[in-house]
């Protein structure tokens, strides 16, 4: 169970600091567009939070590509809209802070080869739904997803949406139960990136063999056995490495119920 | 059109990776380069059912690739859509790469593979 309401709504209050410039080739207007400053959410999705910042440049860019899609980069990496703004900035800027963190905004050469497209918000949605079925699917055989309604499906969705840590969590929490008669997931959704941003995914048991709970430790001597000085980086920190791998997922992932952490 | 001639009329470059899974009489493992994942893939819903089900993929290669593939060999139009589901459960995204998915939801040494042209699964 995730106990420790503290914690958890420390993690759904995180937020990072944003400035968006527009594309210097797609300024069409004499006056430069000032730049766009806001706080956006650690937990949430780039299309959920840019409408306003669509609005501001909009009125700079060629209007011919004003019905094109946005999308950012930074640092010439265009940014993947399905990856949670705040595991983003770990993924580039973990080891070395930029704040607020500079992003550059296109509506033009849209990177077939890199991004999904994102037509709509019901595509943030599916996606999202997608992947807490995934993680429901590791921790409880999908049980759990299965026996709910789509009332509380929607729940998930539109507490995520419009930062609601009340409605999410009551929702949440049962996802955040243990399987059957165990202590603990029957897995750990985790997904652990490295630098290129490919990720691993593998069955993690929150369990050691002896049935002890198994630590951040232990698994990065399971899955990185020849990297000793490894860690592990989520939500801004550096995970201590005697932190069990249960009590992480219950209270450390991200609203779609997985673990996005950065090796480094 | 002969079922016999499907192969032919894919094209090429999208079957380049993409061996038939066979079985070696005498055991030896096949040498590559490149580490295969096997793949069944099932329709669902009123999907064409594809003659050859069963595939041997690159397991780094996305999993897009692989929609891209079945779109291909089922001579779907542009617009026409692909849905791709793991357990009957959930449509993992198109850069979620093979090996991962095969790892923690293969079952008897391959990955199951639903698909449909419409969603099935949510």
């Amino acid at each position: 169970m995730a106990n420790d309401r503290e914690v958890l709504r420390e993690i759904w209050d995180g937020k990072i600091p944003i400035c968006f410039h527009l594309a210097q080739e797609e300024i069409m207007e004499i006056q430069q567009p000032d730049p766009f400053y806001v706080m956006v959410p650690r937990l949430s999705y780039f299309p959920l939070v840019t409408d306003k910042m669509k609005r501001h440049f909009l009125r700079y860019i060629s209007q011919e590509n004003a019905d094109n899609e946005m999308w950012l980069d930074y640092n010439g990496q265009a940014l993947k809209w399905h990856y949670p703004i705040g595991f983003l900035y770990d993924l580039f800027c973990g080891n070395d802070p930029q704040l607020p963190w500079t992003l550059t905004v296109h509506f033009t050469k849209f990177p077939e080869t890199v991004l999904l497209h994102c037509p709509n918000k019901d595509v943030v949605e599916a996606h999202y739904m997608s992947t807490v079925k995934e993680a429901d699917v590791l921790k409880h055989r999908g049980q759990v997803m299965s026996t709910m309604q789509k009332k509380d499906h929607n729940q998930l969705w539109l507490g995520l949406q419009n930062d609601k840590f009340d409605q999410f969590w009551a929702i949440n929490r049962r996802l955040m139960e243990s399987h059957g008669d165990n202590e603990g997931f029957k897995h750990i959704p985790i997904r652990i990136y490295t630098d290129d941003g490919i990720s691993c995914q593998r069955l993690i048991s929150p369990k050691n063999n002896d049935g002890s709970r198994k630590t951040v430790q232990q698994l990065l001597s399971e899955l990185y056995p020849d990297k000793p000085e490894v860690k592990l980086r989520t939500h801004g920190v550096l995970i201590p490495l005697d932190t069990p791998l249960q009590w992480l997922s219950e209270h450390m992932s991200y609203p779609d119920n997985f673990l996005h952490i950065c090796l480094c | 059109m002969g079922d016999e001639n499907q192969s032919d009329d894919v094209s090429q470059a999208a079957l380049d990776n993409v061996k038939e899974n066979e079985q070696k009489e005498n055991g030896d493992a096949v040498k590559s380069d490149k580490i295969k994942v096997d793949i069944l893939l099932k329709a669902t819903g009123n999907a064409p059912i594809m003659k050859k089900k069963k595939w041997a993929v690159d397991a780094e290669k996305p999993i897009g690739w692989i929609m891209e593939f079945v779109k291909k060999y089922l001579k779907l139009e542009p617009e026409e859509k692909l849905f791709l589901y793991v357990n009957q459960t959930f449509a993992p995204s198109p850069d979620q790469i093979i090996k991962n998915l095969y790892e923690c939801f293969g079952t008897d040494g391959k990955l199951v593979l639903h698909y449909c042209k419409t969603q099935a699964w949510g």
